[in-house]
């Protein structure tokens, strides 16, 4: 044990230092707007401290919007259950689920009390119907997860249920656990993702996919997956965590930019920088689709990581033009 | 690069401890009652297993080499596997696996022990009429402990780190803390809270079980 928590320290220091490489390191190669392509340098990085997310308006990435999953039996048997939970789903944006995360994430409050908090200024207690009984939230090892099983079980203990949260595991592991309802009944799911894990159980793992950008026809593909395994879904909320693509406010400002689209229309000179994942240049929500679905051209791809650290300072400190982050991170501006 | 209202991220953070003190005493007596359970019942099974070892000669290879084939299974897979038959989210699965990990260290002490005991000494306590069951309590036992005890404050310490990995179940004890800081954009005073949580606990329970040795061997320091 002991030898095993000293090496833990120095691995986080070197995590850290690591980290301060990524932001300062990469400089020795920046001259990323003056480098090779000669065609022109209108969509160069710039550095800037907020972040925005460009709209993805072809629907590239899959919508994993916020969902309610609750056992079958369980719903059933407490008509009141999700009712309750679709209010959060009614009450519950993108630019809330940022500001949420950002305050456990950034301001280090404690996600108990950002949810009681979030609760008590957006769901009506009083209009919902009242129900009973011992609830379990399952919520995964991640800010965003934790705080919404919290919402959802303050939201639950106002419609007179006995909720509590359990911590849980992998989706492997806690998706047979929410099917089968003993040990937890309901699961803040994301729509996309929960529809493809389903999908592959239900049908094999070389199913066909069935999730895509539209919400309301992946929730069509994924209600009768969802009814063959015993579980029921909720109405999906605005607020979605996917895979998005990030710019400074600077850069959008300067170019005129909210969309994807209007950021092809005026990046024709191939001069954007694309910060993302090793694996980017190889996957079609990324690098690929960008260039099929909006003709984007790219003078250079910077390997970096899937929306952490290194990726949000490289476009705050202006070495990349866009990168990849998800949708609901709380560094992203409102 | 900070965002304005961003918080600072101290490592040792105490306000982090007094905020959250309810969730680190959850964790922490799962901690504790995994690390406990494992090493309790890996003694039930090491104990018969080296008896057996011992009186049946040609099993000892075997016994030793299947409960070392056993520890070189990763943690992370034997959560995996155990997890379909002992139910995905109950903490039986981490317990089962601690279990099995004990007894590479626990069989083989608890043998080396009951090996140390001279040939002599048995001899002489059977002609002195003393049936197998006295033998092993009066003779055995004594002369083994202190090997038994080194197998086992090894097995309780090595116990304490590995229920961190249990995390994957979502029964991680203070492991909880430390991956659920890494989830949360790197809270190093939860990181640190649970990695020292981990020391701490390694050190009283290897201290506990050193006066425990202490007690139950009077003799060893009664000539002195």
């Amino acid at each position: 044990m002991r030898t095993r928590a000293r090496s833990l320290l120095p691995l986080a220091v070197a995590g850290v230092l690591l980290t301060a490489c990524g932001e300062s390191g990469s400089s020795g190669s920046s001259g990323a707007g003056a480098s090779a392509t000669a065609s022109g340098d209108a969509c160069a990085p710039v550095a800037g401290d907020q972040l925005v997310v460009l709209e993805d308006d072809q629907q590239l990435q899959n919508a994993d919007n916020v969902v309610p999953a609750v056992n079958m039996a369980t719903a059933q048997a407490n008509p009141a259950l999700l009712p309750a939970l679709d209010a959060v789903s009614a009450a519950m944006t993108t630019a809330e689920l940022i500001e949420l995360n950002g305050a456990v994430d950034l301001q280090r409050q404690n996600a108990e009390d950002v949810a009681a908090a979030w609760v008590e200024e957006n769901v009506d207690a009083a209009a919902l119907q009242q129900g009973s009984g011992p609830i379990v939230v399952g919520g995964a090892n991640f800010t965003e997860s934790t705080i919404l099983a919290d919402v959802y079980a303050d939201v639950l203990t106002a419609a007179g249920f006995d909720a509590s949260v359990r911590e849980v595991g992998n989706r492997e592991l806690y998706l047979p656990a929410l099917i089968s309802g003993s040990e937890i009944q309901v699961f803040p799911e994301y729509l996309s993702t929960a529809t493809e894990f389903l999908n592959r159980q239900v049908n094999g793992s070389t199913a066909e996919p069935v999730a895509s950008g539209d919400v309301q026809a992946t929730l069509t593909a994924l209600r009768p997956l969802a009814e063959q395994v015993g579980l029921v879904f909720g109405r999906p909320s605005e607020a979605a965590d996917q895979n998005a693509f990030a710019v400074t406010r600077a850069f959008a400002d300067e170019l005129g930019v909210s969309t994807l689209s209007e950021l092809a229309d005026a990046c024709g000179d191939g001069s954007l920088v694309l910060g993302g994942p090793t694996e980017c240049p190889d996957r079609p929500f990324c690098q690929p689709g960008l260039e099929e679905t909006y003709g984007l051209q790219f003078a250079e791809f910077r390997e970096l990581d899937a929306g952490g650290p290194l990726t949000k300072a490289a476009l705050q400190q202006g070495e990349v033009s866009i990168g990849l982050v998800f949708s609901s991170d709380g560094a992203l501006a409102q | 690069m900070l965002a304005a209202d961003e918080a600072s991220n101290p490592w040792f953070d105490a306000s982090y401890v007094t905020g959250n003190w309810d969730t680190i005493v959850v964790h922490l007596r799962q901690h504790v009652t995994l690390t406990v359970g494992a090493v309790l019942l890996g003694v039930l099974l090491a104990l018969p297993l080296a008896l057996l070892a011992r009186r049946v000669r040609p099993l000892a290879g075997p016994v030793l080499g299947l409960s070392s084939v056993v520890y070189t299974i990763p943690s992370l897979a034997m959560f995996a596997f155990l997890a379909p038959f002992t139910g995905p989210l109950s903490a039986t699965t981490v317990l089962v696996g601690l279990t099995l990990y004990t007894l590479v260290i626990l069989v083989r002490n608890f043998l080396a022990g009951l090996q140390g005991v001279p040939d002599d000494v048995r001899e002489a306590a059977r002609g002195m009429g003393y049936g197998s069951a006295r033998l092993f309590w009066q003779v055995d036992l004594p002369l083994a402990l202190p090997a038994f005890m080194a197998g086992l404050r090894i097995a309780t310490v090595s116990t304490v780190a590995l229920v961190t990995v249990g995390v994957i179940t979502g029964n991680g004890g203070l492991g909880q803390l430390i991956v659920g800081g890494f989830n949360a954009n790197f809270y190093r005073a939860e990181i640190v809270t649970g990695a020292v949580g981990c020391v701490l606990l390694a050190l009283v329970a290897d201290v506990l079980l050193a006066g425990l040795e202490r007690l139950l061997t009077p003799w060893t320091r009664a000539v002195a």
